[in-house]
């Protein structure tokens, strides 16, 4: 018995350096390892062997076995890992091993580095209801009832005086019936506009609003701030302008425009031949909002500005068509 | 509004090219959104007169026809029957582009070019009407009168040499609804005269007292009304010259009374209306409100059933205008009228917007009353009114003006304090550059409170042309407008007082990044979608009162109807492995007794969206296919809640009730549901033409949120070696995994660390009625080195536990 373990064990030993595919490894198996194979044979004959030789002999069965079965696996990798064990060849032209790579939508990537701007400037962020009610997003913006102004932003109304906020603004009044001055927050989310979609225009859209109160904050300090953040969202090399606006809850109000990156400034379909480009709008908070939440206009000055995130999102990309970014195309969410 | 140029210089002299002042407009807050020159399209355009119409000399039907257009003589081609000497014709020069192409069945543009024609030159075209895009006409050459200037650019003689911009005037300017106005912008900015037209007239010795009379009933919604009356004019088409100034802002010629009435519109911005006196009862003018149901035909033939409230102009007996919306049908100037009546009022704004917007009219008058219009005007315009209408019109101009005027208003007067206007701005401003600027769109000062350099207090007056300007913010912003936005410094340094909560790495954010790494795309959805679909996954649906269709009526309140849409258009373009996610919210009305919210009655929840279909993996050459399942997706939550360190969940399996997913398993972390997985159903697969299976999970975000531990501790490594041993034990087939690994770990005294599953097998080699389980078991002592006999001791516990609890055998 325990010379043909002995035999046996030489026999795979030499066997097994002839086994040059996958093919003539397989009848290795079959000869030595399957259960059939002479090794379960030898196991099978064990019930032979006396009571007192028997561990021995089984110790060396055992050993006979794992032995096998590791010169089988090691031979496996090997022939496994070269097409040809006699050249040696590896095609490392096969392609890699590659996983499926995610992506974060487009928007959620411009939103992430406005916030990052603003989180370096000292901005807090918070958020507020979609669903408001119409003193949050008109009255306490000094929006009066009956203003024309209510006219610039298409509501979508729940009841009389619920609807879908028309933009992020009404989150200023939140914050400051919540918090003490200074605030300084910026606050990002949706926000609906009851107009037919188009390529230039789709029923809901994202914001990013910013809010600044404290005591001796200047007009200057606005325009200072948000040439800072174009500076770093754009480019260093950017060309600014302020120009007078209407926003009823800011005066003065400005809508900042920059240089056309598309044509540098010459003029182009973008831009509408200007040259400019508008980015966001902003101002310093009217005395009228300060009246609803009980803060001292007197004391206290600031300023707010928001701006439209697929706006900014498809001028970045060069997208022409806001629709593509409510599509969801995985082929084209892949090229974020 | 647009803004004629032409019209424009009447006003104020603008010695800058039209880009140029659009620029200054847009820098001042008068954005111009486009320039348009009319006389582009007949550029290269001249008059000229046919001297002579020699034949062709190799064509039968042609002339080479010799044309003065003053500059030179031009040889041109012809091949009109109708060219004749002596005719006065348009000619297009080379370079011009033709508008329509006679000769192309959809008429396309063409571009002149030098040519020859049979073999003979000719250096430009005389063109027909259809050519010109004109009129109709195409059999012949356009012929002009003998009075015609001949070299006359042909833009000249349309009248079209004009640049019309359009300027987007924000609703707190109605003073810039009028060339006067835009003109009044243009003198501050440039820094020149505003030339306001003068007024002279005769009036007839009979009173217009005699003729009418003016009541108000409601002072309150019209605090002033004025009136003339004109007799014996003569309707008729206007002069030229004011026919394309109302052309050129977009405005169609009527009749001479009306055209004046609009003209005056648009320079002074005070809107007008001319009645035909003979139609109103009594000649006179009863402004009163309507009642609730009263009943009128306005001058579009529409009738309209009016709201009480709403402002009417009436005579004795019947309505005969809805005040400062539109004039009525019963009272309209026709043809045959010969006396009028012209109204110049002033109406309260928010009056005018409700009936506006109650009829659902916005005219060029609403538009103008509602946002504010200057009630000291009224006499102004009427007189500009007369004096033109006189003028165009004829007639006899009755003595007087029927001017109703209770109360007066008075400009506004504002106390500024210098102090503020800087601190605001940011500048260093004196009150002499203050006073200068405001002076220069009428805002004068009145007087000086206090005269202390940086803290003067300053009195100024407002003219009532600007309803905008109440406030000392308000003569700020004005201060900031003249001075110019770019003219203030530029801050980059600012005093900040630190926060209180330093912005943290957002959860949302985390979880998104951490998706997007584990191979998700994110994807961002509308929310709005139809109450049908929104009713399946909830009863308290949120519904819009005014949607933009059907399709998008209300709120959702699960993330899946949105997502399946993104699947199956992904699928439509043969996109069929889809790796999705979405953080978004869903909306619900709740009862406001029983859950209190931040808007009564409705509330909001932020959620994360899963889903996966299609092939598990991204396929390669050495793995093979195998379709996802809901443990790819089960895997995935598992390990977002390692990630989180969100340990304590349970998957509960249970027979599905939601709406939209079968094999449901609940989610839940300490005995508080956070969301849900499972395969959508076959039905909303249909529903949605979907083909292949999907599965989904949806959690709340905000639940997560409250759960997770946001402080992460460390946790000190085992000292000793672990000890791992596998172990197959084949089970009836209807005992479970969580049953088995739940016995082995408590089985384990302690001992055992985790208990891993590594094969599942059903199959020849086991019973019909069962299968085995193969798991990784991991021994670990906080206080020593196992020795293998230890194991052992513990594996045999193990063993035999399992087989009297389970009657499972061990599996050699
Ligand atoms: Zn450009």
């Amino acid at each position: 018995m325990k010379e043909k373990i002995e035999e046996l064990k030489k026999l795979t030993e030499v066997e097994i350096a002839n086994c040059k595919s996958l093919t003539d490894l397989e009848s290795f198996r079959i000869k030595y390892l399957a259960r059939k194979g002479s090794i379960a044979e030898l196991f099978d004959t064990l019930k032979n062997v006396s009571p007192e030789e028997r561990p021995v002999v089984g110790k060396a069965l055992n050993e006979l076995r794992s032995n096998t079965q590791r010169l089988f696996d090691e031979r496996k990798v090997l022939l496994e890992m070269s097409v040809n064990v006699e050249t040696k060849i590896v095609d490392l032209t096969l392609p890699g091993r590659r996983r499926w790579i995610g992506s974060l939508h487009p928007i959620t990537q411009t939103l992430n580095e406005i916030k990052n701007i603003f989180f370096r400037m000292g901005f807090d962020v918070v958020f507020g209801p979609e669903i408001e009610d119409d003193y949050h997003n008109f009255e306490a913006l000094n929006f009066p009832p009956d203003h024309p102004a209510r006219d610039m932003q298409d509501t979508f109304f729940i009841s009389e005086n619920v609807l879908l906020r028309t933009h992020t603004s009404p989150v200023q009044i939140r914050v400051m019936e919540t918090q003490k001055p200074p605030v300084r927050v910026i606050v990002p989310g949706r926000v609906y506009r009851n107009e037919a979609i188009s390529a230039r225009s789709y029923c809901l859209f994202h914001q990013v609003e910013g809010l600044y109160i404290d005591e001796g904050v200047t007009f200057s300090e606005l325009k200072g701030t948000l040439v800072a953040f174009a500076k770093q969202f754009y480019s260093s090399s950017i060309k600014f302008r302020f120009r007078p606006s209407f926003f009823p809850f800011t005066e003065p109000s400005a809508e900042m425009d920059i240089t056309c990156f598309l044509c540098s400034g010459k003029g182009c379909r973008v831009c509408k031949q200007s040259g400019w480009l508008e980015i966001l709008g902003c101002g310093m908070v009217d005395p009228n909002v300060y009246k609803f939440v009980g803060y001292d206009s007197e004391k206290l000055s600031g300023y707010a500005f928001g701006m439209g995130i697929e706006r900014i999102t498809m001028l970045r990309y060069g997208i022409d068509d806001i629709r593509i970014l409510f599509d969801n195309d995985v082929r084209f969410l892949k090229q974020f | 509004m647009k803004i004629s140029l032409n019209w424009l210089n009447q006003y104020v002299k603008i010695n800058l090219p039209p880009d140029k002042l659009a620029v200054k407009l847009t820098n001042a807050g008068l954005e111009v959104e486009s320039i348009e020159y009319l006389g582009e399209k007949y550029k290269n355009f001249v008059i000229g007169k046919v001297l002579g119409v020699p034949k062709h000399p190799n064509a039968d039907k042609l002339t080479v026809c010799d044309v003065d257009i003053v500059a030179q003589n031009l040889k041109i081609v012809c091949g009109a029957p109708n060219v004749a000497v002596g005719q006065h014709v348009v000619v297009g020069l080379v370079g011009a582009t033709i508008p329509k192409n006679q000769h192309d069945p959809e008429g396309k543009p063409f571009t002149l070019t030098k040519a020859k024609i049979r073999g003979v030159e000719s250096n430009g075209m005389i063109c027909s009407e259809y050519e010109l895009d004109i009129g109709e006409d195409k059999d012949g050459i356009y012929i002009l009168g003998n009075d015609t200037q001949i070299g006359q650019a042909f833009a000249d003689f349309l009248g079209l040499n004009d640049v019309v911009f359009e300027v987007g005037i924000t609703p707190n300017r109605p003073d810039c609804l009028s060339h006067i106005g835009i003109a009044r912008e243009v003198a501050a900015l440039l820094k020149k005269q505003l030339m306001v037209p003068s007024i002279k007239f005769k009036e007839d010795k009979e009173l217009v007292s005699k003729n009418a009379s003016v009541v108000i009933k409601d002072s309150n919604n019209c605090p002033r009304y004025s009136a003339r009356v004109i007799k014996n004019i003569k309707i008729g088409p206007s002069p030229k010259w004011l026919q394309n100034r109302l052309s050129a802002v977009g405005i169609r010629p009527i009749n001479n009374v009306v055209d004046v009435t609009n003209y005056v519109l648009m320079e002074t911005g005070h809107p007008l209306h001319a009645f035909d006196y003979d139609k109103l009862e009594s000649h006179t003018i009863i402004v009163r409100t309507a009642s609730d149901g009263e009943y009128f035909t306005t001058l579009d033939e529409k009738g309209r059933e009016l709201k009480e409230n709403t402002l009417l102009i009436c005579d004795a007996e019947k309505p005969v205008a809805i005040a400062g919306v539109m004039g009525g049908l019963n009272s309209e100037i026709s043809e045959s009228t010969q006396n009028i009546l012209i109204e110049s009022a002033y109406f309260n704004p928010s009056n005018i917007r409700r009936s506006s917007k109650y009829i659902g009219l916005n005219t060029n008058a609403s538009q103008r009353f509602e946002r504010g219009a200057d009630p000291n005007i009224t006499v102004y315009a009427l007189d500009r009114c007369t004096q033109l209408i006189s003028k165009i019109a004829g007639g006899k101009i009755l003595k007087g003006v029927l001017d109703v005027y209770p109360k007066k208003f008075k400009p506004v007067k504002i106390k500024v304090r210098l102090s503020k206007v800087n601190s605001i701005l940011g500048t260093n401003l004196s009150s002499e550059e203050v006073k200068s600027l405001l002076g220069r769109i009428g805002i004068q000062l009145k007087n000086i409170l206090k005269k202390k350099d940086k803290d003067s207090v300053l009195l100024y007056e407002v003219p009532t042309f600007r309803p905008d300007i109440e406030r000392e913010i308000d003569v700020i912003e004005e201060v900031a407008r003249l001075y110019g936005y770019d003219r203030i410094e530029t801050k980059t340094t600012s005093y900040i007082k630190f926060s209180s909560q330093t912005p943290k790495i957002e959860f949302n954010d985390e979880l998104r990044q951490w998706l997007a790494g584990r191979g998700f795309n994110e994807v961002i959805t509308n929310s709005l979608l139809s109450q049908e679909v929104a009713s399946l996954t909830s009863e308290n649906v949120v519904i819009l009162k005014n949607p933009l269709s059907r399709e998008m009526n209300a709120m959702r309140t699960s993330l899946i109807p949105s997502m399946l849409e993104i699947v199956r258009n992904n699928i439509n373009r043969q996109e069929k492995n889809l790796n999705l996610f979405e953080i978004g919210r869903v909306y619900f009305s709740v009862d406001e007794t029983e859950m209190s919210t931040l808007v009564t009655g409705y509330s909001e929840e932020e959620r994360l969206i899963l889903v996966k279909c299609g092939q598990s993996d991204f396929l390669n050459w050495s793995v093979h296919e195998r379709k996802s399942d809901i443990f790819d997706i089960k895997g995935v939550i598992e390990d977002i809640f390692l990630k989180i360190l969100l340990d304590k969940y349970k998957f509960i399996p249970y027979h599905a009730t939601k709406a939209l997913v079968d094999s449901a398993i609940s989610i839940e972390i300490q005995n508080i549901e956070v969301g849900y997985l499972g395969k959508i159903n076959d039905e909303i697969l249909k529903k949605y033409s979907i083909e292949q299976d999907v599965y989904v999970a949806e959690l709340s975000v905000d639940r997560l949120k409250q759960l997770y531990q946001s402080d992460k501790k460390y946790k000190s490594l085992p000292t000793f070696p672990s000890v791992i041993r596998d172990l197959a034990f084949v089970v009836e087939a209807n005992i479970s995994f969580a049953e088995l690994s739940e016995t082995i770990k408590s089985l384990g005294g302690g001992l055992v660390k985790s208990v891993e599953l590594f094969d599942l097998y059903t199959g020849n080699q086991i019973d019909k009625n069962k299968k085995s389980f193969a798991f990784t078991i991991k021994f670990l002592s906080e206080e020593k080195t196992l020795t293998d006999e230890e194991v052992e001791v513990v594996i045999e516990k193990i063993i035999n536990g399992m087989n009297s609890k389970h009657g499972a055998e061990i599996r050699k």
